[in-house]
């Protein structure tokens, strides 16, 4: 995740792309392709679950920018604004697709059913460095987990944990108040925690 | 949760499992973390809770990316010199 000083430098480089190409430079809308299929690309696997849909969510955002950016308001991030339109072309896309079914998840369900299943060691996964961790089985038990998660938890954490947006950012992108993303992301971070510590039980 | 100390109550571990991300996200005020910092200390369920979470939270920070499969990345860059022609035609 960048740094905030380097995520200024990026939000000043692309308002100066974006006047630039809604002036006329049009082939410069090359370079915020470069800049961004990447981050796009990977926002879809996390989203979408397999690398032909992610591509066709990314060409559709890029086809939609392209379209609408004479548009864009200046007041705005220019990246926020790009996965504001990455998120209605996953949200299109997925409508057409087999994915996890919606249901709310309560915090009660996070809850530990009794005393006896209250744990007072810290599990190896979660003491372990984390290069260590994430070298193994661990990353691939935890996207699985975010593609089990239903869609509107799985936007929220993906944006907020994985892309690096605040509340408040994810909040605009997503048209919901910052308690609501609070509310969303720290129940889809605790379904995450549930899978991580039943792998391991299980194992 | 379990207590691990007279003076906590169970409500006060249900009250700090509510808000175990604002925490992470250091989304508190000053007097809130405190007491939450107070409370963990003397907690080990709760200890145990904010340490999986953070782990948690640590790894979906860092998920390696993958990159970009070239014949797309061609594909995509040709879908978009169609759009760009178009326009300046």
């Amino acid at each position: 995740m960048p740094k905030p000083s380097q995520k200024t430098k990026n939000d000043a480089k692309d308002t100066e792309l974006v006047r630039a190409i809604n002036g006329g430079r049009q082939d410069l809308f090359y370079e915020l392709v470069n800049r961004y299929e990447k981050s796009l690309y990977n926002f879809g696997l996390r989203m979408c679950d397999n690398p032909s849909d992610a591509e066709d969510m990314v060409q559709d955002t890029f086809l939609n920018v392209f379209k609408y950016l004479e548009g864009f308001r200046y007041e705005t991030k220019f990246r926020n604004w790009l996965y504001r339109v990455a998120t209605s072309a996953c949200l299109k896309k997925k409508r057409r697709s087999k994915y996890a079914p919606d249901r709310e998840l309560s915090l009660d369900e996070f809850l530990p059913a009794d005393e006896s299943a209250v744990s007072m060691d810290l599990p190896r996964w979660a003491s372990q460095p984390l290069d260590q961790v994430l070298g193994g089985e661990l990353a691939g038990v935890i996207r699985q987990a975010m593609l089990d998660l239903p869609e509107k938890y799985r936007l929220v954490v993906v944006l907020r944990d994985v892309e690096g947006f605040t509340t408040q950012e994810t909040a605009e992108i997503l048209d919901l108040t910052p308690t609501n993303i609070k509310v969303r992301l720290h129940r889809a971070r605790l379904f995450l925690r549930e899978a991580l510590k039943s792998y391991y039980e299980t194992d | 949760m379990k207590q691990t100390d007279p003076h906590h109550s169970h409500e006060n571990c249900l009250a700090l499992f509510e808000r175990l991300s604002e925490y992470i996200d250091r989304e508190l005020d000053a007097p809130t973390c405190k007491d939450i910092e107070a409370h963990i200390k003397s907690c080990t369920p709760c200890q145990v809770c904010l340490e999986t979470l953070k782990q948690t939270v640590a790894l979906c920070r860092n998920l390696e990316r993958r990159q970009v499969p070239e014949t797309f990345s061609l594909k995509l860059k040709s879908a978009i010199f169609d759009l760009v022609d178009k326009k300046a035609d």
